[in-house]
């Protein structure tokens, strides 16, 4: 333990391992990728830990996780990664959609686990991961921003276009009826 | 899809400053259909948050981050596992374990020159320790004390601002201490202190039962004018190493910790760092030690 670098590596990483692997877990959508993923993220960030300047290791090690996994879905060219390309035309759809007034709340109360976790993976990857770091890891509008690499008005819009669309997705059919 | 989700999302994800929570309340008041769609919001979040899966890193990957020290420390590298109780080979092969297998070479020979220069049994140890012992004794590294102190004070401020939000931020809604201590006394396994400081100008509100770190606590609530200010307390294992006193600003909230008589406490307000001090005086007077 008397290696500062080495002891400060294990300290400040390893305790997130599992919040590393779940939000590559998610943007890869397959667990023996994301596992790749996070390993490939570990070496970058264990090569470039001298850079680190201490605060909370936990964003800036899933900033180099979510870089390994888009580096991953680029190299796989699986056209996710080209999604802010048209995140306006996305807007145009949502804007015709008119927000539901139902009683959403209670609709979306008897959703199970897997209806929860199909509609979270059929959003667009910059929703998903908007989400995943939001619900899933806690994290502030902040760090969201830091790690996704976009403003705050961003992670904040795309959050909220990410619940809008999951609300729709749980909503059951008859529910949505009786609007 | 509208400006006015944005702000119930950002009210909801405690991303409010103070002036503008209370805009937004006050809206919230006057407008019903605001009010439904902010609980719809929260319905959603909630139901988000409990339902969907965190996946858990495998013990196969845990495994393989051991991998990573170089073969001529395989004894090492050998005790490291054994002692982690982790698996080497994956407990549950696939058929794609030969691919893997690959994989994990190409993962050795990646780091093994970096990881060979600094010593690779060193790292056994180091990893091995990190792997098992998070917050275990032997965990005594001051950047990782830090790190863990500054994560449950961003927690504390997450419960703080939890309970701000929600119609019941108190169980037990009393400002006699001779009724809270007894009241929190019942439900944990150890006895805070309760007093009430009106007279100091802190009223004792009331109390509820929070979760801190995984584990029980209590929460004190007090009021100091127009704020209100949430104590955290729970037992701590004296051994362990702790700041004795950190004092920090978490999202726009005071945060001062304390850890005396083998108990922790963590004081959250957005009062100021001086008012706040002066209420951790009261509940938890320094010994000068």
């Amino acid at each position: 333990m008397q290696d500062d670098g080495q002891g400060r590596f294990a300290a400040s990483v390893l305790p997130h391992l599992d919040a590393a692997y779940n939000l590559a877990r998610w943007l890869v959508r397959d667990g023996h990728d994301a596992q790749d993923v996070v390993q490939d993220a570990l070496v970058r960030a264990l090569r470039h830990f001298d850079g680190f300047r201490g605060g909370d290791p936990r964003p800036w090690l899933l900033a180099i996780v979510r870089n390994a996994a888009f580096a991953w879905l680029g190299s796989r060219r699986t056209g996710e990664v080209d999604f802010a390309d048209h995140e306006h035309e996305l807007d145009a759809v949502l804007a015709m959609d008119a927000p539901p007034a139902d009683p959403e709340s209670l609709a979306i109360r008897r959703a199970e686990r897997q209806e929860i976790d199909a509609a979270i993976a059929a959003l667009p990857i910059a929703f998903r991961e908007a989400v995943v770091l939001r619900e899933l890891e806690e994290l502030s509008y902040r760090d969201i921003a830091r790690i996704t690499d976009v403003p705050i008005g961003t992670v904040m819009s795309r959050l909220s276009r990410a619940r809008h669309l999951l609300a729709a997705a749980l909503r059951p059919e008859a529910a949505r009826n009786l609007t | 899809m509208n400006d006015d989700d944005l702000w119930l999302d950002a009210l909801l994800d405690d991303e409010l400053d103070a002036a503008a929570s209370l805009a937004l309340q006050r809206r919230l008041a006057g407008e019903p259909a605001l009010q439904r769609r902010l609980d719809e919001r929260r319905a959603l979040r909630d139901v988000v948050r409990t339902q969907a899966t965190r996946h858990a890193a495998p013990d196969e990957l845990r495994a393989k981050l051991l991998a990573m020290l170089p073969p001529r420390g395989d004894t090492a590298a050998g005790a490291a596992a054994d002692a982690s109780a982790t698996p080497r080979t994956p407990a549950n092969p696939r058929a794609s374990l030969e691919r893997r297998g690959a994989r994990a070479g190409a993962w050795r020979r990646r780091v093994l020159p970096w990881a060979t220069g600094l010593g690779g049994a060193l790292l056994a140890s180091v990893l091995t320790l990190a792997l098992v012992a998070p917050g275990a004794p032997g965990w005594h590294r001051g950047e990782a004390i830090a790190d863990l102190q500054t994560a449950e004070a961003s927690e504390a401020v997450s419960a703080h601002t939890r309970a701000l939000l929600v119609e019941h931020p108190i169980e037990v809604a009393s400002s006699d201490q001779h009724t809270v201590r007894p009241w929190l006394s019942a439900r944990l396994n150890f006895v805070p202190p309760v007093t009430d400081f009106a007279p100091q100008g802190y009223p004792l509100v009331g109390a509820r039962r929070d979760v801190l770190s995984g584990e029980t606590a209590a929460a004190l609530v007090y009021r100091h004018g127009a704020h209100v200010i949430s104590v955290f307390v729970r037992p701590v294992d004296p051994s362990a190493t702790r700041a004795a006193e950190a004092t920090r600003v978490v999202r726009g909230f005071n945060v001062i910790e304390r850890t005396q008589g083998g108990l922790a406490f963590c004081f959250v307000s957005d009062a100021n760092p001086h008012e706040l001090a002066a209420l951790a005086d009261l509940v938890a007077p320094p010994t000068g030690s």
